[in-house]
């Protein structure tokens, strides 16, 4: 974004503050990348700032032939692995679901907000195939950028996200009409 | 489920993983990465726009592939060069000295910009670890590291930069704490309380200056 480039500029000529508008303006695509990969709002929370702060220290790394926002994600993504690694160990931050009984009901229109049973149910994807939908559905990323972001060819991340909403499909049914 | 129903599952979660959060951007998130930030220039400065020798991706090629060339060549340039460099010695105040040499030549990173292989050597035997620091990294605590050479007796540290002509301010930094100017050239300037010197590159070689 051209207005992402002149905000980049204001903050390499030595205004640190300007910094905060790219945080108003990509924080909540973030934060919500990050919610979906980690599964919690405090490990979230704790990956976009983490992510912010090292985008802003690596500013002067970045080349505007890639959109920052393309860029920047591929910080959070780094970050995102990060925790889920440190918190591998750690009891599910979701359901304790057995996921074979696992089933969600399915709105009959999209939630404007939460939909608490999609977030249940990608808590039950392998984390390159939650990675993926994400990646794909909630920055809509292209498989190009998709595959500089996770360093996966772009055939096995559209392998993945197949793979993912076949799963989905699996764990998600229709709620019956009234 | 029909292909129908599959269509509609797909677009529902689609539209649910772009819809925004909710609790969006806060203000306290906002401040607390803001806070982060500030300290963060206190303590390693602001970030800076670093030169770009690998700006397209034939140029980063062709770089490599004369930094390979200019480090098999180094051995013979630097032992050519350095009897006429300032002589390796300590310092008065017993800081090391340091001798600088292009050892390589152009290297053609767009048509415009020009870099010059320059090679360091830092003469530092006590030292644990030693980097350079300057305005081609953005002065940066962590530096640019030097590779150690040689054994005990005889330690000394190297690294190759690739610089574009003209006056580059640097300095050491020994052991991560210690900033040392370099003793070699004639003129070391005060700069906010830090001594800091000059390497003055051009197509006929490079100089602490």
């Amino acid at each position: 974004m051209t207005d992402d480039r002149a905000i980049i500029e204001q903050v390499l000529s030595g205004d640190a503050e300007a910094y905060a508008r790219l945080v108003d303006r990509h924080y909540d695509r973030c934060a919500r990348v990050a919610l979906r990969i980690v599964g919690n709002r405090e490990d979230a929370e704790e990956v976009v700032q983490d992510s912010f702060l090292r985008a802003f220290r690596a500013l002067g790394d970045y080349e505007d032939r890639e959109r920052f926002s393309a860029w920047l994600t591929r910080i959070l993504v780094n970050q995102c692995r990060t925790v889920l690694a440190r918190t591998r160990k750690r009891e599910s931050v979701f359901l304790e679901l057995d996921s074979r009984q696992a089933s969600f009901a399915v709105p009959h229109e999209p939630p404007e907000v939460e939909w608490p049973e999609l977030e249940q149910a990608l808590a039950l994807l392998p984390p390159d195939q939650r990675e993926a939908v994400v990646l794909k559905y909630a920055d809509d990323l292209t498989y190009e950028e998709m595959s500089r972001i996770t360093g996966a060819g772009e055939s096995a991340l559209k392998m993945r996200v197949q793979r993912a909403f076949a799963r989905l499909r699996g764990l998600l049914q229709e709620v019956p009409s009234v | 489920m029909s292909d129908a129903d599959h269509m509609d599952l797909e677009r529902h979660i689609a539209t649910a993983l772009h819809a925004p959060l909710g609790h969006a951007a806060s203000a306290r998130a906002r401040d607390a990465i803001m806070a982060r930030v500030r300290r963060s220039v206190a303590s390693d400065g602001m970030p800076v726009r670093r030169p770009r020798p690998f700006g397209h991706r034939t140029a980063r090629h062709s770089l490599i592939g004369v930094a390979l060339a200019a480090g098999i060549g180094s051995i013979t340039t630097l032992s050519t060069l350095l009897p006429g460099a300032p002589a390796l010695g300590r310092g008065a105040s017993g800081s090391a000295v340091v001798a600088s040499a292009v050892i390589g030549d152009s290297v053609v990173a767009t048509l415009r910009d020009t870099l010059r292989l320059v090679r360091l050597i830092f003469d530092e035997p006590r030292a644990s670890e030693v980097a350079v620091i300057g305005d081609f990294n953005g002065w940066r605590a962590a530096g640019t590291p030097m590779q150690r050479q040689g054994a005990d007796g005889a330690l000394r540290w190297s690294v190759t930069l690739a610089l574009r002509d003209g006056d580059h301010r640097y300095a050491f930094v020994v052991d991560g704490t210690r900033w040392v100017a370099d003793r070699a050239g004639r003129a070391t300037r005060a700069d906010a309380g830090r001594l800091y010197s000059l390497l003055r590159v051009t197509r006929d070689g490079a100089a602490a200056n």
